[in-house]
Order: C-alpha cells, then structure tokens, then sequence
C-alpha cells in the first residue's frame, strides 16, 4: 500500500552537505505492524518524518494506495502521528485533543464527539475525557496521544520512539497495548525505534538501518535466525563473530584442529554463533568441536552467561538456560569440551569492523 | 563540585549596598504616597490623616481631562503596538529566515536604545511641518509616536514565549489535517495570549508613564498625566499633587503585576 522508491534525502549544500538517506525503497503491506530499527542517526526519523510530510524528500517517490504524495503538506496526508514528546495541546481537555483533527476538518459535532468516546474507550481513558492535558501520567499521555492520532482513522500510523520516555515496566505494558491497538484497529503502523528487543516482540517485519540505508528487511525471526550481514547480527541480540576461512568446501578456524564442511566461496569468512546455540559439554555429530577453558561465569537468572577462551585464541560466550538444580553447572578455570553445531552457524561476508 | 563555589551573596558589603539601593528607589516613594494623605497644604506641615486631596483631584477638570487623554492614548497605542509587536514576532519566529531578519530584529529593539529626547526632537521637527501644513492638533501625532516606540516593550514577552514554545505541537496541528490558519488560532494563539496580555500591559504602562516624547509633540491645550503633572509642578508642590501622583503609580503597579503574573504562569 506503502511504496517507498528510491526515497533520497539529503541535508545541506555544498561541501558541508549530509547524505541522511540513500535511495531507499521498499513496500509497507496494508494492516502491517512494520518497525524502522537503528542506532540513532542511521536515519529512520527522518524516513518517518518524510512518510509524514514534515521533511520534504531531495528525490525518489512515495506512493500510497497508487498516487505519489511526496509533494504533498501533511495535513493533506491520511497519516497521522504519535510524537515522542507526545505533543499533546496543553490548553486543551483530552477530549478536545482527541477530537481535534476531526474539527479540523469541520466534521459535524454529533461525529466528534462519537468518534472521540469510542477512542478513549479504546485506550481505556474515558474517566479522563475532561482534564487538561499536562494534569497526565506519561503513560496517559501516550494513551491520548495514540487516541488523538487515531481517531481520524489514518491509512497509516506513525509512531516515533513513543515508549521511550516510559519507564520499564510501563513500556512492556504499553507495547502489549500497542499491539492490541494494531490488531484491533487492524491499521498498518510504522514504528520507529533503536530499542531492538521492542521491535522483535512487536512488529510483523523490521527494517534494519545504518547510515542512511536500508541492512535487511525481514521477520523479526529471520532477522535474528540469519542476519544478512555482520551489523544486523551484531544490533540483533547477541552474537558471537569468529574469524574463519573456507578452502575447498572446508571451514576452518584459525590456530584450531577442527573443521566442517560448507559449501561457501574459498577465502575469509566471519563465523556468527548466537550464545544459546552452543553445546557444552556435548559433541555432535556435524559441528566444530573446541576445547575451552571457563574464563568467567556470570549468573543472569533465567540463564549464565559462560565466557569461553577456546584454542586458537578464540573468545566466545555461551548461555547456559539455568535449571530447577541449584548450583552452577561449571567453574571457573574449568576446561570443556563445546561445540558449534552446523545448523547453528552462520557464515557472513567478512568486513573491515 | 567540592568548592562552595562563588556566591555574589556573601561578598562584603554586597547586602547594605543592596539595602541602600533600595532605600533610594522606595523610600521617597513611600513619603510621597504617605503625603498624598496629608490634611496640610505642604510637605512641611503635617495636620492629620485626610483623603481631600484625593476628593480635591477628582473634582479638578483639568486633571481628569488629562486623565482621559492619557487612558486613550495608552489604549489605543498599546493596542497598535502589540498587534505590530505579534505580527513582527510570528514573522521573526515562525516563518522561514529571511534576508535582513537580524537586522529587522535590531531595529525593532532600537527604541529602547535610542536616547528619548533625540527621539522626541526628530519627531518634533517632523510634526511640526506636518501640523503648519495640515491644521491638524488632534491626539494622533501621540498615537503614532507612542505606537512606535511602544512597540519593543509589546515585542519582548511575545518573542520570548513563541521562542519558547514547543514546535512539535504546530507540527502535530499539521499532522492532524489543520490547515495553518487554524493551527495559528486553534493552538499557535491561545498558547500565545498570556504573552500577549503581558505585552499589551508593558506597552501601556510605558505609554502611560511617558512624558518626554508627549511634552514635545502634544499640541497647545493639550495634555496627558505626566505633562499636566509637570505642568502644575512648575507653579506649586501641593499635596494634590502627591494624591495623584499616587493614582498613577497604583495604576502602573497593578498593571505590571498583572503582566508578571501573566507570564510567569507557565501552562
């Protein structure tokens, strides 16, 4: 419904000038919860902000449901947008706020204030219609904020990092309640943000971005299962790289006597292994197997984070789930036997880091 | 920080040379305003507590027709600046940066620059011609001049407060199909008001309590508080004098808390 192509965006004039996007394109599915994921500055504001209207792109297309609006003022635009500061109008009541585009667009009072009722029914605020809007928790704010933005009913909605003002526990909540929104209203929203863990429990797909450009496009499963390249594996949870090589179907890793064939192009490789897949204390059939030594144990609850020093100078970290047993499974300084087993690894083009 | 730091408090003599300070500034005002109830003729002659003074101005024509003449030219001025005064703002603020905006800004504070009397003599030379060549003596010469030069007072709360003020709320106006003009009177204005309340107040109280440029450019006969206060000041220092300089100074005083009190709000 959402076509971005070879959306550019470019800052300044002149030797002083900023590339902010490169030729960005790709589609956003009706009723999708897409998220844009990045560190700060890769870009994915300003992606949204011209997806809103209120940054003009330097070239390329926006095309939504068949007609380019990339021209187009934002108040002519069926998007709406939940700020980060939540930019909700302090001189007004909740209800005014929420009924707000709709008298914008001088609809009749009876749909406003219908409209308005039923919104803040949906985020559970009815008992607040009437207050101003700075007298608000945080978490009400974004509950007006959410109401407001949808009650116009948008074809998209916009969200900028909205729960990163939250506290923890509130954010877990309200990203439980956002999903509901979406399901509920089964509107597509874009949601921006660095916060990698909220963009896999919530979205439907992420794009992951650096420096002005699109890494990978994927489920939030794919994305983690296999990363296109080293910066999606490294933003998306944890990640062991290993320096590696491939001669002839055969990866080896330097300085250690196991190997395993592959079928990858000859030369260096670097080799991803996510902490919860690697085996210790077990050998398996198709894997690297090392010998390590227990470096540091260190107790995370639910799990222990084991840091290894295998052969060949090669420092891993395994996560070992903590059973019902008390008691931790190794020491300190302790060798093991632990190994990599070939579904769990990934070979990745090798990068300048 | 491990220091206790500078603290402008605690130097020597900081504090009895702010108390003379203000010794200096309330003091005479105090006796004046306490002389303003004086039975007596003069300030030499105490003879009780009395109000005929202020029975006595209340009654005296050419006080109150002074009296008029001032409300109106405040008004009116204050109302002309502080409409200029947001305009100019909204334009230094909101819109894109324009060629001569730094400069625009630096002409509009000059008035506060400028040495009064210089002002006043240039305007005098000017409408002066203009009263030979029209036959025109009414109040608006004082209008336009107050106007002009009311306008970096009316100016000031208002830049303050629009710079002040959160952009992302007249975006979110935009993103919630607002065109600009409602997005200006449905969120731009009433977030506005209180400073533009404030700066209708400093802009009137400055015209009021003007007396350089009014002495020069009022036409014969013609006369605002502070000129027929200089007026009677040159024939005799009567305590109906002091009762109105009283009235003046309660007026300009509650006008300037009003406007305090109406910026310091924060929403």
């Amino acid at each position: 419904m959402l076509d971005l192509r070879n959306l550019t965006k470019r800052f300044g004039k002149g030797d002083s000038a900023f590339t902010a996007l490169h030729e960005v394109s790709f589609s956003i599915k009706e009723g999708e919860f897409f998220t844009l994921l990045g560190p700060s500055g890769c870009g994915k504001t300003t992606l949204l902000r011209m997806i809103a209207g209120f940054e003009p792109p330097s070239g390329g297309a926006l095309v939504l449901d068949g007609r380019d609006i990339a021209q187009m003022p934002p108040n002519r635009r069926p998007v709406n947008t939940v700020f980060q500061n939540y930019a909700l109008f302090p001189h007004m009541t909740v209800a005014e706020n929420v009924g707000f585009a709709l008298s914008a667009m001088g609809r009749p009072k009876a749909e406003i204030s219908e409209t308005t009722v039923r919104m803040l029914d949906l985020v559970q605020l009815s008992h607040l219609a009437h207050r101003k809007s700075g007298e608000l928790s945080g978490g009400q704010q974004q509950r007006v904020a959410l109401a407001r933005a949808l009650a116009p009913k948008p074809r998209i909605l916009l969200l900028d990092e909205p729960l990163s003002a939250l506290d923890m526990k509130l954010r877990k909540e309200m990203q439980v309640e956002l999903k509901r929104l979406q399901q509920e209203t089964r509107l597509t929203f874009v949601f921006v943000t660095h916060d990698q863990e909220e963009a896999l429990t919530m979205s439907d797909r992420i794009a992951v971005m650096n420096g002005g450009r699109i890494q990978q496009i994927a489920t939030p499963r794919e994305l983690y299962d296999q990363p296109a390249n080293r910066f999606v594996a490294g933003f998306i949870g944890e990640t062991n790289f290993l320096p590696a090589h491939c001669t002839k179907g055969l990866l080896t890793l330097p300085q250690a006597a196991a190997s395993l064939p592959v079928s990858y192009a000859d030369g260096p490789v670097t080799l991803m292994v996510r902490p919860e897949h690697i085996l210790l204390g077990e050998t398996q059939a198709s894997a690297l197997t090392l010998t390590a030594r227990v470096e540091r144990l260190v107790y995370f609850g639910t799990d222990t984070h084991v840091h290894l020093q295998a052969e060949g100078e090669l420092t891993l970290i395994a996560r070992v789930q903590n059973g019902m047993r008390s008691g931790a499974p190794y020491r300190e300084g302790e060798t093991v036997t632990i190994s990599l087993p070939s579904e769990a690894l990934r070979l990745l083009p090798q990068e300048v880091a | 920080m491990s220091d206790r730091g500078f603290d402008i408090r605690r130097l020597p003599g900081a504090a009895p040379l702010a108390i003379t300070c203000f010794v200096i500034l309330y003091i005479p005002m105090a006796i004046l305003v306490f002389n303003s109830f004086n039975a007596g003729k003069s300030i030499g002659d105490w003879e009780g507590l009395s109000l005929q003074w202020y029975a006595a101005a209340l009654q005296n024509e050419a006080f109150l027709n002074a009296a008029r003449t001032s409300l109106i030219l405040a008004t009116i001025s204050a109302l002309i600046a502080t409409v200029i005064a947001t305009l100019a703002a909204l334009s230094t603020t909101r819109s894109k940066t324009f060629r001569g905006e730094a400069s625009i800004n630096m002409l509009l504070n000059q008035p506060l620059m400028v040495p009064e009397i210089v002002l006043a003599i240039a305007l005098l030379i000017i409408v002066a011609q203009i009263k030979q060549a029209t036959g025109y003596a009414g109040l608006g010469y004082l209008i336009l001049a107050h106007s002009a030069f009311c306008i970096p007072f009316a100016y000031m709360p208002i830049r303050a407060r629009l710079e002040g003020m959160d952009l992302t709320l007249e975006t979110a106006a935009a993103d919630l199909y607002a065109s600009r003009f409602y997005t200006f009177r449905k969120v731009t204005l009433p977030l506005l008001a209180p400073a533009i309340l404030a700066g209708f107040m400093l802009a009137f109280v400055i015209s009021l309590d003007d007396v350089v440029i009014s002495e020069f450019l009022k036409s014969p006969g013609q006369d605002t508080l502070p000129t027929y206060l200089l007026g009677e000041l040159r024939r005799n220092l009567t305590s109906e004098i002091y009762a109105i300089s009283s009235l003046l100074l309660l007026i300009s005083v509650l006008i300037v808390a009003g406007s305090w009190l109406l910026t310091r709000r924060k929403t």
